[in-house]
């Protein structure tokens, strides 16, 4: 069975047996060629879920829309991190989410009527092809253990001067429009009222500007620090193709030197923010 | 709309020596939703704080800045001046135009000047978001309940009774007394343990403010200072106490003897018993786990097969008021309390992990408070010192200090205080009843720190016993001897010596049980299980958490005085918290919107106080929030917060952003 | 890089130490360079990431944060959690093109007034060799 049945017959079997309400996968979208987010009601319709490489969303953010129903959901890797995020804060009950968890073969570059081979630069670097947390298994676990974790492209950008980085990314910011599509298809991005919309105390101004897209981008980012399980999708979804992740990826790296943390591994390990040693050496004050 | 008036300081010539007053002024009253702007030589004087709130009323202002000292100075003084012009005093912010400014940078006039605006502007800025605070008044319940009835419990206990108030001691063995009551003589005075003890547990039974509860554990803790809610579980003791009269009839009738816990196994006593003869209250417990009845009752109810054992029922038969019930159940009680004084105390360490040392393989080698047992002349041998091998007088006893302390493999890492103290005085005992025992003692350091300690170490060098420094390494058997090998560093040579009785000096470790009681009240507790002090050196008695205070060795061993003292300064700071009529909050505490909340629970984990609750809304949504009596206002929930939930009065996100943003306008 | 330009720096000091020691540097009458404006907060905890981005973003060339010394804190833990999330931020900054010497965290005591103005003197200077933020246009929309 490849991956899109397997996805499809637990999903039947699931609804079927009213073990959920709802289960949300991929189907192909209308120009044929990429995927897009489906909802999936009854065992009949199971027949469009499909599972390849242009399934690039994270659907855990939709688990938050479901809060008091029982829900099945197809995830990724990175995916599945998100919902061990989601259940460390609270934020979605264990009991009320069944968990398709998929090995993934990695997402290739994919958009509107756009067909690549090439991997996602985030999926070239990926070292987790396993979800972490699933009730149900779906595709071949890799017998060799993934490397340590590389920041290669972070790595490359610590390189440059500061005059560079920050030439670099007046550059980027300046093209941002403050769409926010990042922050709604970010599963840690739940916040009922975004420090950008708070008018008192006014984080962000209104204005489109360099000054205030850097707020904004280097504070959301910021939020994420130690939370940011590496979907990437706030890159893929940017319309002025803001290369976010490198952003990200940098505060991971921190986090993971600092704290030997990594975001959504389990749900149990306390949150890097949350807790402290008392003689931890990591650069400040010394 | 804010009216703020900016009052600067001179403060004779110590600001104006420096910042150019005049230039300032001129500047603050261009500053928005200034109203005014006056000088003063010195605002904090009499006619200077008068000029203020003259001002205050004059001019209708609403919000004030004083532009002057160190609000570490003033701030109390200028928040009366404020409070009788008749505004809130949380409506003030202070400039720290002195330590900060001229003081500082005396040498550039012009910077200074420039550098003091700024720091009106800021305080501008920030005050106009000022809010009106009001410190709130909750009630205390003036009942305190003492965990623990040793002589730390016992001194607190009669202590904070005496200052009037009601005292619940509870105390989980059947008897108080605790440790010190296991003693046989003191150090350095060599006083009789229980003739100093036993007066102190008969106040403590007769004082009217004290209730005593034995053989009761505290179940579960909720609530806060002044109003603690605890449930306290009694244990069945299968004697109903208001009968029984104590006269001793059961005890001395019944057959079934097992080994006595207060004696250490060292003696024997019955089913039905009291711990020892000066047990507080002198009334008995039946023990249902080696009870013959409760036995025949088990044995009926799970309909085993076979002879049933015997029903025995001899105390039940002969107690002259009827005082056995055996349907007495476990009982949960639940009772108010303002303060807790936490007195649990410690458990001796088990020397069996230093196996080279035989404590479980030799019946000659004892603990030290096993010979304490022995000593004891209503102990187990009835005072005399005999080798538990062969019941005869020993001639020649080594001492081993430092078993389980100071010991970074297989014990505590701690030095445990006493022991260096109870080995002389054991010594010195020895030698006074015989003076043909031979004692040496094994040691590593002699500490004797306190008053009289260092003369009553050097008495039990007198006495001939001879101290010895080095470890021992290994005690074997031969013949009847226990020969002790070990090290004498001093002279560099391997010793044998082969001893009739071998005492270990163990150390003091925490009582079981400490980590969940610990938990139950929501205290700190370290490595070794000892509760943590809010600071170790300021503020001994009490803990992160208000209204509970810690007494006696489960802090860390100490010795009697220090326990004592420990008792009185925690009942001190329970009669300072009782004496007044009501818990003023101070109003600079955290609030939780509710409404930004999502209940992540981040600000709970951050909270160094126990803080930040969780409260259920309407539409089932988990979220949190603050307890204002036990908010320290320290803010870190509101750093933590993501949200914006979580805001901190008197430092809110808005006026400490302002106080930013003034500095660019 | 001018040399004559003067840094503008924000400070955030905790009450119980850092603003105390700076106190101390006052009454020591000990000078030290006028740049830094200090903002007062109970505990370095209390200093949100959003005051300090804001503040580079509104034009400040340095941020110095001061708290007690890990272990001291008045609030027994805030120091920690601030600890923590600098360790975070400042590489943060510095990889966003903001230098990690223009955002420091010091720990300071009551009774390091000296060390105060020495900190004080060597993060001025430290920030005038850097030079000027070169902060995004002022922005307008601000209450």
């Amino acid at each position: 069975m490849n991956l899109t049945e397997e996805v499809g017959t637990k999903a039947r079997e699931l609804l079927e047996n009213n073990v959920v309400d709802c289960v949300i996968g991929y189907e192909r979208a209308t120009d044929g060629v990429s995927a897009r987010p489906l909802f999936v009601y009854q065992p009949e319709e199971t027949d469009k879920l499909i599972f390849d490489q242009t399934c690039t969303h994270n659907l855990a953010k939709y688990l938050l829309d479901r809060k008091d129903k029982v829900t099945g959901i197809v995830v990724k890797p990175c995916d599945s991190r998100a919902i061990n995020l989601l259940l460390s804060e609270h934020q979605i009950e264990r009991d009320k989410v069944f968990i398709i968890g998929v090995v993934c073969p990695g997402i290739v570059e994919t958009g509107w009527n756009k067909t690549s081979e090439k991997l996602q630069a985030a999926c070239e670097l990926c070292q987790q092809h396993t979800p972490v947390i699933y009730d149900h298994l779906v595709g071949e676990p890799p017998i060799s253990e993934p490397a340590p974790e590389a920041y290669p492209d972070v790595a490359g950008m610590e390189a440059q001067s500061a005059a560079e980085r920050r030439a670099f990314w007046e550059e980027q910011f300046s093209r941002c429009i403050r769409c926010y599509a990042c922050r709604q298809v970010c599963p840690g991005c739940y916040c009922g009222e975004c420090f950008v919309e708070r008018l008192d105390p006014l984080w962000v101004g209104i204005r489109i500007a360099a000054g205030e897209n850097e707020m904004w981008n280097t504070m959301r980012a910021f939020h994420l620090a130690g939370r940011c399980i590496g979907c990437y999708q706030c890159e893929q979804v940017c319309p002025v193709n803001i290369p976010l992740s490198l952003l990200n990826r940098k505060l991971e790296k921190e986090t993971l030197e600092a704290f030997n943390f990594q975001a959504g591994i389990d749900a149990e390990t306390p949150a890097p923010f949350s807790t402290f040693e008392k003689d931890e050496k990591i650069g400040i004050g010394e | 709309m804010a009216r703020i008036g900016v009052f600067v300081c001179h403060c004779g010539t110590n600001i104006a020596g420096t910042v150019d007053i005049p230039t300032v002024l001129e500047a603050a009253r261009q500053m928005p939703m200034v109203t005014l702007a006056e000088e003063s030589k010195y605002t904090c004087s009499d006619p200077g704080q008068a000029a203020i709130r003259d001002a205050i009323v004059e001019n209708r202002l609403n919000r004030v800045v004083i532009a002057a000292c160190s609000p570490r100075m003033h701030e109390n003084t200028f928040r009366r001046t404020v409070a009788a012009a008749g505004l809130n005093p949380y409506l003030l912010e202070i400039a720290n135009l002195r330590e900060h400014c001229s003081w500082v940078h005396g040498d550039g006039a012009k910077a200074a000047t420039e550098k003091a605006i700024e720091l009106i502007r800021m305080a501008v800025a920030k005050v106009a978001r000022h809010e009106e605070l009001f410190p709130k008044q909750l009630p205390i319940t003036k009942r305190t309940l003492i965990i623990g009835g040793g002589i730390s419990g016992i001194q607190a206990a009669l202590d904070v009774a005496g200052a009037g108030h009601e005292v619940v001691l509870l105390e989980r063995e059947p008897t108080i007394g605790g440790r010190m009551a296991q003693l046989d003589k003191t150090f350095p005075t060599l006083d009789c343990s229980s003739c100093i003890l036993t007066p102190k547990m008969v106040d403590v039974a007769q004082h009217p403010n004290i209730t005593l509860r034995t053989y009761a554990e505290v179940k579960e803790v909720k609530g806060f200072v002044g109003n603690f809610e605890v449930s306290i579980l009694q244990k069945a003791r299968k004697v109903d106490h208001e009968k029984c009269t104590g006269c001793g009839t059961c005890w001395q009738k019944c057959p079934e003897m097992v080994g006595s816990e207060f004696d250490l196994g060292l003696g024997k006593r019955p089913a039905v018993y009291i711990p020892f003869p000066q047990a507080v209250p002198p009334k008995p417990v039946i023990d249902t786990e080696h009870c013959r009845y409760i036995k025949y009752l088990q044995f009926m109810e799970e309909g085993r097969e076979g002879k049933p054992p015997p029903q025995c029922r001899i105390c039940e038969k002969l107690c002259p008021t009827s005082a056995i019930d055996w349907e007495q159940e476990d009982e949960i009680i639940e009772e108010k309390f303002g303060a807790i004084i936490v007195a649990t105390g410690y458990k001796p360490f088990d020397p069996k992990v230093y196996t080279e040392l035989g404590s479980d393989r030799y019946p000659d080698v004892i603990t030290g408070l096993e010979l304490e047992r022995m000593m004891s002349a209503s102990g187990p041998t009835g005072g005399e010192v005999t080798r538990p091998s062969n019941g005869a007088h020993p001639k020649e006893v080594v001492f081993l200090t430092c078993i389980g302390s100071r010991d970074e493999q297989r014990g505590r890492t701690y030095c445990s205080k006493v022991c260096c103290m109870y080995i002389a005085k054991h010594a010195i005992m020895f030698k006074e009843h015989d003076p043909e025992v031979q004692c040496y003692v094994f040691y590593m350091d002699v500490r004797a720190v306190s008053k009289d300690y260092e003369e009553f170490y050097k008495r039990a060098q007198e006495s001939g016993a001879t101290y010895i420094r080095g470890k021992a390494s290994a005690i074997r058997q031969e013949d009847d001897k226990l020969i002790v090998r070990g090290e004498d560093t001093l002279l560099g040579e391997m010793i044998e010596i082969p001893a009739d009785l071998v005492v270990l000096a163990i150390g003091m470790e925490h009582s079981p049980g400490s980590a969940d009681l610990a938990q139950a009240l929501k205290i700190s507790y370290d490595t070794n299980e000892l509760f943590i002090e809010a600071h170790p050196k300021l503020r001994p008695v009490e803990t992160m958490s208000d209204g509970v205070f810690l007494a006696g060795a489960c802090v860390g061993p100490r010795d009697i005085p220090e326990s004592v003292a420990s008792g009185s300064a925690a009942a001190a700071k329970v009669a300072a918290l009782f004496s007044q009529d009501f818990l003023t909050t101070d109003p600079m505490v955290s609030t939780i919107d509710a409404m930004k909340c999502s209940g992540c629970l981040l600000c709970q984990a951050v909270c160094p106080f126990n803080a930040i609750d969780t409260q259920v809304l309407r539409d089932g949504r988990t979220v949190s929030v603050v307890n204002e009596s036990l908010c320290k206002g320290c803010g870190l929930c509101v750093a933590a917060c993501r949200f914006g939930a979580a805001n901190l009065r008197g430092f809110t996100q808005q006026q400490l952003l302002a106080e930013v943003t003034s500095l660019w306008q | 890089m001018a040399v004559d330009f003067e840094p503008r720096i924000v400070g955030f000091l905790c009450n119980w130490c850092s603003y105390a020691g700076a106190d101390m540097a006052g009454t020591s009458r000990i000078t030290y360079p006028p740049n830094i404006r200090i903002i007062r907060v109970p505990c370095s905890g209390r200093v949100d990431p959003l005051l300090i981005v804001k503040s580079f973003q509104l034009g400040a060339d340095g941020v110095l944060v001061a708290g007690c010394h890990p272990g001291d804190c008045h609030y027994t833990e805030g120091n920690y959690y601030a600890r923590r999330r600098f360790a975070l931020l400042r590489p943060f900054l510095d990889y966003l093109g903001v230098e990690k010497e223009r955002f420091g965290v010091e720990w300071v005591s009551a009774s390091e007034g000296k060390r105060w103005s020495q900190v004080v003197s060597s993060f001025t200077e430290e920030v005038r060799k850097l030079g000027p933020r070169k902060s995004a246009m002022p922005q307008e929309a601000v209450l």
